[in-house]
């Protein structure tokens, strides 16, 4: 009995599947690597696999988490290796760890996530413009976005979800957001959802439609200590 | 190559229908290969996916060094409105190359209602229309697949149509194309028309002028104008399915799609002989794979996919003459790999209920039967080989195993039927609820009564049969509905307007072409999807080009009438089709030549082929 945790990537060609679909790919690639994968009980068994938070469509990342539960021995080297040949281009393994001993689901652990948003320019260059709207979103200290959803419309504060001021990088053709957002056990924001406010309410003179939003990471912050998931312990 | 900008995809729904990149795609360099082919579906890319005869001819063009296969798909709605927008042509998803760029674009032709997507795929891919239109540089617009076998309605907008099975035709194609390209394109078009014209199953429509009557409007004779056309056009059919290609490396897609599993094709063709089928005409005869074959692909798509789910299909599975054998092996080899084995259609016996319960299928998904009559009077006019006896005994025997839940499919306006045949529909499914009752001792079986309406295909013995109206078809769902008033019996109906356009086209002719492209003008397009279908368009269509809809669909023929298709053959002769006429209106039964007696139908001699069916030869 091994449990293994990867750290894997989701990359541009397949940006735009669910994340179901993601964990249906990795479910397959898994099963065609013959390795001995373990099963729940039951009727209509299931690969024992998870994953850390979810990521929307259109975005891709660099650092995705999962576990995986085998029946046998299986080193973390051996798993990569056979793997690896059977993912797409766009998914890639960083790293293999093996998990000792009982450590809580990732999914409950991991509270921040990173993101970078690439986007051009509305029409012409302003980086003046741009620093404005970002100084005054992050010293504002509340900002209401409606959030809505086929459940329906709510209010929330985009910045209880904000863990550190948004950093902006201007370039010739537009700008580029680094974002760390909280994760909480009542929700979070999208970073298309920041953007969108960015963009509407603070005038951030950018073309949000044509925005690329990749994930930088996620991690679990204890005590103001910050660590990836195959850091933790 | 067309590069995506996410400002289009964002805002749509399902983006991952636009991007490929799947597991097992094959890319290959444009630059390298002779000849290229674009693969259509004209629906959506989840429906298309699902498609066995594309898959397998992906694999087969593929497979040939400086041949590429690429896929194409319907965009949806709203993907159309934004590739409008942005003036994005329709493109493929292995190269993202605009459909221009290809030396043959073919459909698969599943149902007439998808005829609107083949205009509108054309019109995004910005190749023109009519295939007069068409000269050598743009790309040859084939079609395949069952309404091939009346392609009338489209030869106005495709070039040539394939009939029967594509394995070999299409390699044949590729070659005819590949030489043409090299000789310069010598002769222009007409000449690589020429060339495909003599292969056996290619339909050139603009070979052939159709002339009609002026007193009653029916066909008056098909003439061949071009000494490269055949008179008549026979389908093209795999002797031995058993060694045929399989493509044991599909597409794996993403998102889910209709039949997300292994596909396993048992066999084709089916000669049970029902009346109303047309498949089972356009497929004979049977040809079953060997269950050894059948296993060693299914090991092979199973490494090569990671699919949990094994699915056997064909026209009727449970016909399989080794399936109990298959179905063990099947579950014994692969369960320990959490991969399951489902069952297609149940026949209405018992021994597809025990199958059923070896596979253990998830039992709250409920059992699926197709009586397709309500009374044994009418189920002998189309050959349903099944009485109510067989229906109370596989039914009984699911009870018994367990199930609680039940399908029953039924069909109305079939020809001779009556209102008794209407009650007779509302008595079965009471009969199986109280089945439950008496087997169980309580009540709690919920049955599910489906109901479409009848239309009559071409190429079948009841092709000379006027379809019911619509107010006729209606009226028999109310009064069916006043019938079934029990609330363990739900009722599922089809809309009457979708049926009477299918029946339009199905039998339709080269008169037709015009309503379509206007249709399509005025908005039709993704009919099938009840959502877009628009009837007022429809109607309109018609009557701006003065043609009446009701000679198509509602019309009696007589039994001498030519047919707008009777120079596409199946290999099937029409005086098969009128004994089987004359046959259902005597309500006498046709046996299944699969395992009974010969009943002449033409193929096996006319195409030099025999059935294959190994019942105690395995
Ligand atoms: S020719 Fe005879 S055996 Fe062959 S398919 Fe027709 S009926 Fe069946």
């Amino acid at each position: 009995m091994t449990k293994l945790r990867l750290e894997i990537t989701k990359g541009e060609e397949i940006r735009y599947i669910s994340h179901l679909d993601y964990a249906r790919t990795i479910e397959r690639a898994l099963r065609r690597t013959k390795m001995p994968l373990a099963y729940s009980e039951g009727f209509n068994p299931h690969m024992k696999l998870s994953f850390a938070s979810a990521l929307s469509v259109g975005v891709t990342s660099m650092a995705e988490y999962m576990e995986v539960e085998l029946t046998d021995q299986v080193s973390t080297e051996q798993l990569r290796m056979a793997l690896a040949q059977q993912l797409p281009p766009s998914i890639v393994i960083n790293r293999v760890k093996e998990v000792v001993g009982k450590q809580a689901a990732l999914m409950a652990v991991v509270n921040i996530a990173a993101y970078r948003i690439v986007v051009p320019w509305q029409t012409v260059e302003a980086p003046e413009a741009a620093k404005i709207a970002l100084e005054k979103f992050n010293n504002s200290p509340a900002v209401l976005y409606i959030k809505e959803n086929p459940k329906g419309r709510r209010e929330i504060d985009i910045k209880n979800y904000i863990a550190e001021a948004v950093i902006s990088n201007p370039t010739p053709e537009g700008i580029n957001l680094t974002m760390l957002i909280k994760i909480t056990p009542t929700g979070s924001v999208k970073p298309s959802e920041v953007l969108k406010v960015l963009t509407e309410d603070f005038a951030l003179p950018v073309n949000s439609k044509s925005a690329l939003i990749i994930r930088l990471g996620l991690y679990v912050e204890t005590d103001g200590v910050r660590v990836s998931p195959l850091e933790m312990r | 190559m067309i590069k995506l900008d996410p400002s289009w995809l964002d805002n749509v729904t399902k983006p991952s229908r636009y991007t490929g990149n799947e597991w097992n795609m094959i890319k290959k360099d444009p630059a390298t290969v002779s000849v290229s082919v674009a693969l259509a579906f004209p629906d959506v890319y989840e429906v298309g996916m699902s498609n066995l005869g594309l898959k397998i001819l992906y694999n087969i063009l593929n497979r040939i060094n400086d041949v590429v296969a690429e896929r194409v798909y319907a965009p949806w709605v709203d993907m159309e409105a934004v590739m409008r927008q942005n003036d994005v042509p329709l493109y493929t998803l292995e190269n993202m190359r605009p459909l221009t760029e290809f030396d043959v674009v073919g459909f698969t032709l599943q149902h007439e209602m998808s005829y609107t997507n083949i205009i509108n795929m054309l019109d995004l891919a910005k190749i023109p229309l009519l295939a007069s239109a068409r000269d050598e540089h743009h790309a040859l617009v084939i079609a395949g697949g069952p309404c091939a076998f009346n392609a009338e309605p489209l030869a106005d907008f495709v070039d040539f149509f394939v009939l029967g099975d594509g394995e070999e035709t299409i390699g044949e194609i590729a070659n005819a194309v590949r030489t043409w390209k090299k000789s310069g394109k010598i002769g222009g078009k007409n000449a690589i028309l020429e060339q495909v014209a003599a292969i056996e199953g290619v339909y050139v429509p603009s070979f052939y002028e159709v002339s009609y009557r002026d007193d009653d409007g029916c066909v008056a004779a098909v003439k061949v104008i071009h000494p490269a056309a055949k008179a008549v056009v026979t389908k093209r059919i795999v002797r031995d399915l058993d060694t045929a290609e399989y493509p044991t490396k599909p597409v794996v897609p993403y998102m889910d799609v209709v039949h997300d599993r292994v596909v396993l094709e048992l066999f084709r063709g089916c000669t049970r002989g029902c009346r109303f089928c047309q498949a089972g005409i356009l497929y004979r005869p049977v040809r079953e794979r060997r269950p050894e074959t059948l296993l060693k692909l299914a090991r092979q798509i199973v490494d090569s996919t990671g699919y949990d789910e094994i699915s056997l299909t064909s026209l009727s599975s449970a016909d399989y003459s080794c399936l109990h054998h298959l179905v063990t092996d099947l579950i014994q080899e692969f369960k320990n790999q959490g991969i399951s084995v489902s069952l297609p259609s149940l026949r209405i016996d018992s021994f597809s209920i025990k199958l059923a319960e070896e596979v253990q299928q998830v039992r709250k998904s409920g059992l699926t039967f197709a009586p397709e009559a309500g009374t044994q009077r009418l189920r002998d006019v189309i050959n349903k080989g099944v009485t109510e006896k067989n229906l109370e005994d596989a039914v009984g025997a699911a009870f018994q195993a367990g199930w609680s839940s039940v399908k029953l499919y039924f069909m109305i306006g079939l020809p001779t039927e009556t209102d008794e045949d209407i009650r007779g529909i509302a008595d079965l499914a009471y009969k199986v609820l109280n089945l439950y009752k008496n087997i169980k001792g309580r009540r709690g079986a919920k049955v599910t009564v489906s109901v479409s309406s009848f239309v009559p295909k071409p190429h079948t013995a009841f092709q000379w049969y006027g379809q019911n109206s619509s107010a006729e078809l209606e009226r028999k769902q109310q009064l069916l509905k006043s019938l079934l008033k029990d609330k363990n019996i739900s009722f599922n109906w089809h809309d009457v307007e979708i049926s009477y356009l299918e029946g339009v086209f199905a039998r339709g002719d080269r008169r037709l072409g015009q309503v379509l492209l206007e249709a399509w003008r005025q908005g039709a397009r993704f009919d099938s999807w009840s959502e877009h279908f628009k009837y007022d368009v429809w109607m309109n269509a018609f009557k701006k080009m003065n043609v009446d809809p009701e000679f198509y669909n509602l019309r009696n023929r007589d039994i001498n009438e030519l047919m707008p298709w009777d120079h596409l053959s199946s290999g099937v002769d029409k005086k098969f089709l009128q004994r089987e006429y004359q046959a259902a209106l005597a309500e006498s039964f046709t046996e299944d030549c699969r395992r009974g007696k010969c009943s002449n139908c033409g193929v096996c001699s006319g195409l030099g082929v025999k059935i294959i069916d190994w019942e105690g030869k395995a």
